[in-house]
């Protein structure tokens, strides 16, 4: 391979100067689509155990081929440990959901259990997600705690619910900071703080599309206003004939607000990635980078979902290894001072290494 | 020395938990595997083959072994790493990349997950409903109902208001048909509230728990026979186990798109769970129109007029001019099909029952 590493003095890394290095992806769609198909028929015929190992191969695959210096992200969870993890949450729900089911009383019991518990299994999935991950053998770390998740998602995510989306910047920048900051490498911390100038004026042409959707729905009851009308005023004026265009504008009406809405919220995730990663600094002098272009963020999103669903699924690995090339590709780092120095410096610190064990996958973060 | 090593592959060998690398070799000693520096040297690791952790072949990624000290050789080089393995006996890169590699032989597994996949939603799901139903245990529904009872009666409903004459007449038409169940007279109890914001109305609990609302009584007026009607549809849906069934299909299908989840993506995932609603709603169709079909036999079997819930029809179209139609959207079928397709059963059912008469 032409990524092998090259004949350098022993002792020492490659030397490498500092500066712009891309991250590439060196996955092929023929390649995973044999790990993809070989994963589905196994969780299939073990009825859905063997998807705990899928997700290993699956994970392994993306990881070790996102490539940056030459050398791979390594990704290192068990089988069984995300089996066992998944069981206790799954187990849990159930448990819950009986009760709720038995007493309806108790309807809200799983809602208000889950929103308790969410916090804090957001932050150990974060910390599970970072510690099985690795790169040029040194694993990463996440020191977040569950306060700190309830205010970036439970908290946000309620104020931009609340708010129609207008905070959303507010809780996106929060989350942000609670993944960005609470990052560990090799001891050496992440550290990002994503500005709400720039995060609003991403958010605004998001905004501009949502509207536009609204506004063909707005026109939809508008065309079907005298069918409406007459439907409220005379229960059973409606005949079975002027239903038809109704039924047909409500499932249009439908698909348009699902449409845009997607469209909206991937505009606006690009972006968010973009201005979150650019404020991201490693260890207080590297700075790391991200430049999707969100035309076409979107454009690969929504052609990987219609390519997925018209192939029955059969383009799904296609489909993910061309978001992840992209993604990837367009991201980088730029490192001050001698990369071969840096990476010939960091050591592991003990309380990331192994102790991963005593983490559950809980719910599922990638990085 | 050096005429025992066999060189496996090259690649970079780290210290135990750091990222400082050394540009190595990895050499077979006489069944010892070991980390020997490119520039020559002593080795930086060694241990007996059988010690050292080799990680699995997963498409063409970086792999690891892991030597009994913590420190780590990393190599692209997956095909030198596989002829060692297949050299000693330890299977080359696995049955499962086998099955990966992008050949011929993937089409079987292409058309063994789809012929599969197809045949756990076409008869596993539904097989898992039938034993969670079957293996229930009879105080799950009756806790169910219960507590559904309880809540509504605190918040939606107050006593009946129909005179005690008229609750009469309904509930010994009531016990003659529900005599005719398989549960028999006793797995049944009929209830009468006010309805409240929930109008005419009927229900039942999965218990055998009947609920009928003055509302709904008042509008049939005098046509008690046509309460029954709605009570035997109403007991049709207990007897065919509606609810569970719903519940548990609902949960089979929320359990299938997760399994798959990760491996299909959020895009399409968040259509499946849109489609899936759909396909509940066409079952919820299908509940309904069994428990007409359920009415019309039970009716007929205690002398009643078979088509009596028809009526109700008739009145829901002309009081509440409810004439949709079906669409893929509504929880039942359209009410003017019901009602026609409740006439035509009824019309086959005497045209079966009267030669039996002979």
């Amino acid at each position: 391979m032409s990524l092998a590493g090259t004949s350098q003095p022993s002792g020492s890394v490659p030397g490498q100067a500092g500066g712009f290095h891309r991250v590439a992806f060196t996955g092929k769609a023929s390649e995973y689509f044999g790990i993809w198909i070989v994963n589905v028929l196994l969780t299939i015929i073990t009825l859905g155990i063997y998807s705990a190992w899928a997700k290993v191969r699956r994970n392994r695959y993306f990881f070790g081929n996102t490539v940056l210096l030459g050398r791979a992200f390594e990704y290192h969870a068990r089988g069984l440990q995300i089996l066992i993890g998944r069981l206790i949450v799954l187990g849990g729900l159930i448990v819950l959901n009986v009760i709720a089911a038995l007493v309806p009383i108790l309807v809200l019991l799983p809602t208000i259990v889950i929103l308790v518990a969410l916090p804090w299994l957001v932050a150990k999935g974060l910390r599970f997600s970072a510690r099985v991950t690795s790169y040029r053998n040194v694993r990463f770390d996440f020191v977040g705690t569950a306060g700190g998740a309830f205010k970036a998602f439970i908290l946000g995510g309620l104020l931009a619910v609340i708010t129609l989306g207008i905070l959303s910047p507010l809780a996106s920048r929060w989350v942000g900071r609670y993944i960005g900051s609470n990052l560990r490498y090799g001891g050496k911390a992440f550290d990002t703080d994503p500005r709400l100038g720039p995060l609003y004026k991403s958010w605004l042409l998001s905004l501009l599309i949502a509207l536009v959707g609204l506004a063909i729905i707005a026109f939809l009851v508008v065309a079907n206003l005298p069918t409406i009308l007459a439907a409220i005023e005379t229960p059973g004026a409606v005949t079975p004939e002027q239903q038809v265009p109704l039924i047909t504008s409500l499932v249009a009406g439908y698909v348009v607000l699902f449409v845009t809405f997607a469209v909206a919220g991937l505009f606006y995730r690009a972006g968010v990635r973009n201005i979150t990663w650019s404020a991201t600094t490693f260890d207080g002098q590297h700075r790391l980078m991200s430049d999707l272009s969100r035309r076409r963020y979107t454009w690969i999103a929504v052609t990987n979902v219609i390519v997925t669903l018209i192939t029955f699924g059969l383009m799904r690995p296609w489909a993910a290894v061309r978001m992840a090339r992209y993604t990837w590709e367009h991201t980088g780092v730029t490192f001050a001072g001698d990369v071969g120095e840096l990476f010939a410096r960091i050591e592991a610190q003990g309380s990331a290494i192994g102790a991963e064990f005593m983490d559950l996958e809980g719910f599922d973060f990638g990085f | 020395m050096a005429s025992e090593e066999r060189a496996i592959a090259g690649g970079d060998w780290h210290p135990a938990g750091s990222s400082r690398s050394v540009a190595a070799r990895l050499v077979d000693r006489s069944g010892r595997l070991a980390a020997v520096p490119e520039a020559g040297g002593t080795p930086l690791a060694e241990a007996p083959a059988d010690r050292a952790e080799i990680s699995a072949r997963v498409g063409s990624i970086p792999r690891r072994i892991t030597f009994s000290d913590g420190s780590v050789f990393e190599t692209w080089d997956n095909d030198g790493i596989d002829r060692y393995l297949a050299a000693n006996g330890r299977g080359g890169a696995g049955l499962v990349h086998w099955l990966e590699q992008f050949r011929l032989r993937l089409v079987v597994v292409v058309l063994a997950a789809f012929v599969l996949g197809g045949a756990i939603y076409r008869f596993g799901v539904p097989l898992l409903v039938e034993v969670a139903v079957r293996v229930t245990p009879p105080v799950v529904p009756e806790l169910m109902a219960k507590g559904t009872m309880e809540a509504l009666d605190a918040t939606t409903f107050s006593p009946t208001r129909l005179p005690e004459a008229k609750r009469r007449e309904i509930a010994d038409g009531f016990a003659r048909i529900a005599a005719l169940s398989p549960r028999g007279e006793a797995g049944y109890t009929l209830n009468f509230r006010d309805g409240g914001a929930i109008g005419p109305n009927a229900f039942a609990l999965p218990d055998g728990t009947l609920v009928v609302t003055d509302q709904l009584v008042t509008l049939a007026g005098d046509d008690t026979e046509m309460i029954v009607g709605v009570l035997a549809h109403e007991i049709g849906h207990v007897e065919l186990e509606h609810s569970l069934r719903q519940l548990y299909r609902a949960a089979g299908m929320a359990g299938l798109i997760m399994l798959i989840a990760g491996d299909v993506g959020s895009g399409v995932e968040d259509v499946l769970v849109q489609g899936g609603g759909l396909v509940a709603l066409s079952y919820s169709r299908a509940a309904e129109a069994a428990a007409d079909r359920r009415s019309v036999e039970l009716m007929a079997k205690a002398g009643f007029d078979p088509a009596a819930i028809a009526r109700f029809f008739t009145l829901l179209e002309e009081k509440l001019g409810d004439r949709s139609g079906t669409s893929m959207l509504s929880t039942h079928p359209g009410t003017p099909e019901r009602r026609k397709e409740i006439l035509d059963y009824a019309r086959i059912l005497s045209g079966q029952s009267a030669p039996d008469r002979q």
